[in-house]
């Protein structure tokens, strides 16, 4: 036993066990004085050493001595053994048989699992899979492990394996997620699966492209392809809306590995949500062909919405109307005004002549599919287009256009639409005649469908304050003129006359994609003079007419729902949200305000979707769980009507690039402090002599305390025992 | 009392397009046609200085061009409230007028603020004396940051129908005619020519008035000015549509 062995630990505070201490010795001094001059010097020196060695030997148990040894042992090294499951793992291993994971599970199980049973007798061994995160393998997993996770995130996985292990195991192909993040005190131990000199492969490495862009206007999207083992190759780089290519362009592999950069231009003309593809052919030989095309979604608006307006004569309903449009910066106007017909007579010649030729063919055969919206405007048709452009316009309607007729004498062209295909998309009855009425003048009321229809539900703020919307039209002016039309049972009538008849003012309908209107009047400019007479400005007529055109090209923003998607489209098994907002006043009295969702998968089968209102009036939030790649329909319906949208999920990055990285697998062993081992390493041995390096020893100390010994309770005693033998001898007691 | 060669003519080609195209044209009688010409009626001064000329103009009108045009003519005080449905609002004096009171100057402010056109003309041709100097006087108070000024040659009223390069009416005042241009529109335009002298017929057909010094080319160039007047009031700068601009171009190099 050695001093610096014995330790005290106080069971009083040091100064009351030395106050009594002195006390002790001072009373054995006082005993002293007091018994000296009756037993001598001698005698009372002898009982007072006594006393003080048994004083002494008391206060010391008060200073609970105690003695401490420590003695070391040593355990086994704790080894965390890595296996990358992620998706590039199933690609081909080295040599092509197999795959990289059946070569990871090879090193660990060859000779019936011979290194590992050998590895488990050096060290404490415990097996991982990292892939969409870092999991135990349970006993006998090893053999059935499957790749097909996502990439592993090595630094998240180190973070939870440090402090219970000195050294880990990975075997990977070094596709995984890693940034140097300085001493991790945990050093990694990398062995590479996978042939990097034997890969050979061409991908899009990266796809640039906007979420937004216009139609009409060129787009480019970039796209860089890589390649490993096909130097020299060219080869051709499709962009794809469905199957219709919109554009393509040669690339260059230089060499190998090498890195190409091409840029491909386009034009979209058709509007809303596109899925576009990019793809590059499979070659022979390829490792992998899932990474040959990437798919994007590309929202295609309308900068301007273009409208033809065909003018039967100059009048004021077209001034108005135009003035209106061409104040609209959101409007691409162009027009054209009948100012003679081919009754009237020309008295001077062509030089002194403004008028142009009205480019019938080119505008009805060519350029309509370029335009949002036709607008015919009191137009005695027959005199200028033959029934081929009736043909036309019918099918521009169908593809998704909007037509609108403005009422006059010659709105149904004195019948000569029986029969076309003009009379096919009317919301309106053809009676081979016009009739049209000039007097008596009529007022205007909104009809029910008026009420909550988007082109005529005009909030309060656009009533000026008013909340009665039908005493708002019952204040417009008259109506000096209007066709008295049959409708088609399809059609919605939206203003109606006050008269007994009640005749159709303003009529919507739809004909395959597209809407169709009709003003049954020549007069809805007095509805911008009337209300400027009243000194009420000349809000009313532009708002009806902006929303009769926005509706008619299905602008988003009339809509009753509107739909936000997320801005970035997370990935499989990975949740989507949707807001959700309406604006429709809610009658159903349920919870989600008549407000349902439907998700259809990319096959067009129906799948779970839950739909929950968020607290703000008229917002819902609308979510599913896609279980795989493609493009999932929406179909939120309302009371009035539906809206459809398409979401693009991506499908897994992992394996965008599946070149086996043992670079990076060189990388994460210098940074750890570990070990980068080749192919032919003696894997046992290096794991052996690495971790024999590893500090795993510790001490255990064990603590003694000194006054539970017997021989110093003798000790005590004795000395007690011997001054009162002596007292009593010598008569003091 | 003989009918000119060319008002024969004009009313027999009328009557053919009204035969073969019957359905075009009909006179509806309605409270406000689509084209008609309401003149106002002020107080002081000769507000009525050719009574006749609507017949002659809306025939030419008619045989012209496919405006849907009525012949009749409405006369208007500032102060009714149909004023703001009058397509084409006329106004015409020799000598000076009373002023306008601040409520009539507010609608009429308000009327041509918000589309209403108005062709005025002075038929005396005074400039500076009676009605030319009370209607600028006026025009000063409506549009107190606008002045009238002379069109160019290439604003949409000489390019609306004809490709006019000279002005006619019955005097000839002023080569040019004048107008209040806000934004592109211009709701105001003003002639000293006396456009509607030269316009007027009587009940037998014949001019009522010679045009000097340019004789019947003069009086033809009046009623093209008019009718190109018309015409932009009805269609605003259509002309100016980037479409129509080289067809104009080409012709005005021929």
């Amino acid at each position: 036993m050695r001093l610096d062995q014995i330790t005290i630990i106080p069971i009083f505070p040091l100064w009351l066990i030395g106050l009594l201490f002195a006390l002790g010795v001072a009373a054995v001094v006082i005993q002293y004085r007091l018994i000296r001059k009756k037993l001598g010097n001698l005698r009372a020196a002898g009982l007072s050493l006594l006393r003080l060695l048994a004083l002494s030997l008391l206060i010391s148990f008060a200073l609970n001595p105690s003695i401490i040894t420590k003695e070391e042992h040593k355990v086994p090294p704790a080894v965390a053994v890595i296996l990358d499951t992620s998706k590039s793992m199933g690609l081909p291993g080295t040599g092509g048989k197999g795959s990289r994971l059946d070569e990871a599970k090879a090193h660990l199980l060859d000779q019936q699992g011979a290194f590992l049973k050998s590895l488990s007798e050096q060290c404490e061994v415990k097996l991982y899979a990292l892939g969409d995160s870092l999991r135990v393998l349970e006993a006998g997993e090893l053999a059935s492990l499957k790749a097909g996770g996502k990439r592993g995130d090595l630094i998240e996985a180190l973070k939870e394996l440090k402090g219970k292990n000195a050294l880990v195991l990975l075997l990977s192909d070094g596709d995984m997620k890693w940034e140097d993040v300085g001493s991790t005190d945990l050093p990694v131990i990398a062995l590479p699966v996978g042939d990097p000199g034997g890969y050979r492969d061409i991908l899009i490495k990266a796809v640039k492209a906007p979420a937004i862009a216009f139609r009409g206007r060129e787009v480019v999207i970039d796209v860089t392809v890589k390649g490993y083992g096909y130097a020299g190759l060219t080869l051709p780089v499709l962009l794809k809306d469905g199957s219709k290519l919109l554009t393509a362009r040669s690339v260059r592999l230089d060499g190998s590995p090498s890195e190409t950069t091409v840029s491909l231009p386009f034009t979209m003309e058709e509007i809303g949500q596109r899925h576009l593809s990019v793809s590059i052919p499979s070659q022979v030989g390829e490792s992998l062909a899932t990474n040959n095309t990437v798919d994007l979604s590309l929202k295609i608006m309308k900068d301007k919405i273009r409208i033809l307006m065909v003018s039967g004569s100059p009048s004021m309903s077209y001034r108005f109307m135009r003035a209106a449009l061409k104040n609209d910066p959101s409007i691409d106007l162009l027009s054209f005004v009948i100012l003679r017909t081919p009754s009237d007579i020309i008295n001077v010649p062509l030089q002194e002549q403004s008028l142009i030729p009205f480019p019938v063919e080119t505008l009805f055969t060519k350029e309509l599919r370029t335009f949002d919206l036709l607008i015919f405007d009191n137009l005695a048709s027959h005199l200028y287009l033959n029934p081929n452009y009736y043909d036309s316009i019918r099918d521009f309607v169908r593809g998704g256009g909007g037509f609108a007729m403005i009422g006059g004498p010659h709105l149904l062209d004195q019948g000569k639409y029986v029969g076309t295909s003009i009379g096919e998309i009317l919301p309106i009855r053809l009676t081979g005649k016009d009739d049209y009425r000039r007097n008596p003048p009529s007022g205007v009321k909104l009809s029910r469908a008026g009420r909550v229809h988007p082109i005529t539900r005009f909030s309060s703020a656009e009533t000026g304050g008013k909340e009665d919307r039908l005493g708002f039209w019952r204040e417009m002016p008259d109506l000096d003129g209007m066709n008295l039309l049959t409708l088609k049972s399809s059609a919605t009538v939206l203003l109606e006359g006050t008269d007994g008849d009640a005749a159709p003012i303003l009529t919507v309908g739809g004909y395959g994609k597209g809407r169709v209107l009709v003003l049954a009047t020549d007069y809805s400019w007095k509805w911008y003079m009337g209300m400027v007479a009243k000194e009420k400005g000349n809000s009313a007529y532009l708002r009806l007419l902006e929303r009769m055109i926005r509706w008619l090209t299905k602008d988003p923003s009339l809509d009753p729902v509107q739909i936000t998607l997320p801005e970035r489209i997370g990935g499989i098994r990975e949740e989507i949200e949707i807001r959700i907002k309406s604006t429709e006043e809610d009658v159903s009295g349920t919870a989600k305000g008549g407000v349902s969702i439907s998700v259809f998968t990319p096959d067009g089968t129906k799948m779970g979707s839950r739909l929950k209102p968020t607290g703000q009036p008229g917002e819902y939030l609308g979510s599913f769980v896609p279980e795989k790649a493609g493009i999932y329909r929406l179909r939120i319906e309302t009371q009035t009507g539906f809206l459809e949208e398409s979401i693009l999920v991506p499908g897994a990055l992992e394996g965008q690039d599946a070149m086996p990285d043992h670079n990076r697998l060189r990388t994460v062993s210098a940074s750890t402090g570990g070990k980068f081992l080749s192919r032919n390493d003696d894997l046992l041995k290096e794991v052996g002599n690495y971790a024999g390096k590893v500090n795993n020893r510790f001490l255990e100390e064990k603590r003694f305390s000194v006054w539970n010994s017997l021989s110093l309770l003798i000790l005590i005693i004795a000395c007690l025992s011997v001054e009162w033998y002596y007292r009593r001898r010598w008569g003091l007691v | 009392m003989m009918i000119s060669r060319r008002l024969f003519l004009s009313l027999g080609l009328s009557l053919s397009a009204g035969l073969l195209f019957s359905g075009r044209r009909l006179s509806w009688g309605a409270s406000f046609p689509q084209f008609f010409f309401a003149q106002i009626k002020y107080r002081g001064g000769e507000w009525d200085p050719n009574p006749q000329f609507v017949e002659a103009i809306t025939e030419e009108l008619e045989l012209r061009t496919s405006i849907d045009a009525s012949e009749e003519r409405r006369t208007t005080a500032l102060s009714n409230p149909d004023l703001f449905f009058y397509p084409f609002l006329y106004m015409a004096g020799k000598y000076e007028f009373e002023p306008f009171t601040e409520q009539e100057r507010e609608i009429l402010r308000r009327f041509l603020t918000f589309g209403g056109f108005l062709f005025a003309e002075d038929t005396m041709g005074a400039k500076g004396f009676g009605f030319d100097q009370a209607f600028r006087r006026e025009m000063k108070q409506i549009f107190p940051g606008h002045d009238l000024k002379r069109l160019l040659p290439d604003h949409s009223v000489f390019q609306s129908f004809y490709l006019i390069g000279n002005v006619g009416g019955r005097q000839r005042v002023n080569p040019y005619v004048e107008g209040i241009t806000v934004d592109n529109w211009t709701p105001v335009i003003y002639s000293q020519n006396d456009l509607s002298g030269a316009w007027a017929r009587d009940k037998y057909g014949r001019w009522i008035n010679d045009c000097v010094p340019g004789g019947e080319s003069q009086r033809a160039a009046a009623f093209k000015l008019g009718i190109n007047i018309i015409v932009y009031s009805l269609t605003s700068d259509y002309k100016k549509d980037l479409v129509h601009h080289p067809f104009i171009k080409r012709r005005q190099s021929l």
